[in-house]
């Protein structure tokens, strides 16, 4: 049975994004621009639950 | 014998939906997904201690000035020689250099890279981390070479009575 894979691509962007911002945060913390720390570690956060639909919604997905 | 036959038996979705079958061991998609979504999950909560801070930092609670810290004795730090000491906590490494006569200058010594301890070089007349090579500009705190990208904090000191103070923790702006 053929599988779509469209769902392991998003969750690989996803974490792509988890790894961007995390490093974005670190970085903006140490520069002291402390607005901005919380707002990647905000958006962060949102990619969780966005993750969480991404794999419901692609699961019994067949191609 | 209706349509008995025709029902999923039950919803599989679950964390071991393929343990008792053949290549049980294999990371199916199913299991890869889940995998990439537990780490969505790891980063989202560790992402909340930073948060955390940074909100602290923005409301002003961090703001606070340290106790005054003598660092060391006029008469023990010949100009061009530096000196190690803890500031504003026990475990914050950070080092004193004496510049010239009246010069001094102090840094939080973890390196900007990944921490490790710069350390002052007389000779060459620069702060030098020794783990990927990085240089610090020693008037400044400005890197000048290697991986950091970031000035090591300054640390504001005063001279009294021949003994050396930490007076507190400079901000910088980016
Ligand atoms: S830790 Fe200092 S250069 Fe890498």
């Amino acid at each position: 049975m053929k599988r779509s894979y469209i769902g392991v691509i998003i969750l690989a962007a996803i974490l792509m994004m988890n790894l961007v911002f995390t490093q974005y945060m670190v970085h903006q913390y140490y520069y002291e621009n402390y607005v901005n720390v919380l707002i990647f570690g905000g958006l962060n956060i949102v990619l969780f639950p966005l993750a969480v639909f991404a794999y419901k919604k692609t699961i019994n997905m067949r191609a | 014998m209706s349509d008995k036959n025709k029902k999923i038996p039950f919803n599989e979705d679950n964390y071991t939906h393929n343990i008792e079958r053949n290549n049980e061991r294999r990371l199916d998609r199913r299991g890869f997904m889940k995998t990439l979504v537990g780490a969505a999950g790891v980063f989202a909560v560790s992402s909340l201690p930073w948060g955390a801070v940074a909100a602290k930092e923005l409301m002003g609670l961090a703001e606070k000035e340290y106790p005054h810290k003598k660092i060391t004795d006029v008469s023990r730090l010949p100009v061009g020689d530096a000196v190690e000491f803890k500031f504003p906590g026990e475990h914050d490494d950070a080092i004193l250099i004496r510049l010239s006569e009246n010069k001094y200058a102090a840094y939080q010594n973890a390196c900007t890279h990944l921490r490790c301890p710069v350390f002052w070089v007389k000779d060459q007349g620069e702060m030098i981390c020794p783990c990927h090579h990085g240089k610090f500009d020693v008037e400044t705190g400005a890197p000048t070479a290697g991986p950091p990208r970031r000035p090591l904090p300054e640390i504001q000191v005063k001279v009294e009575n021949g003994a050396i103070y930490a007076v507190r923790v400079k901000r910088y702006e980016a």
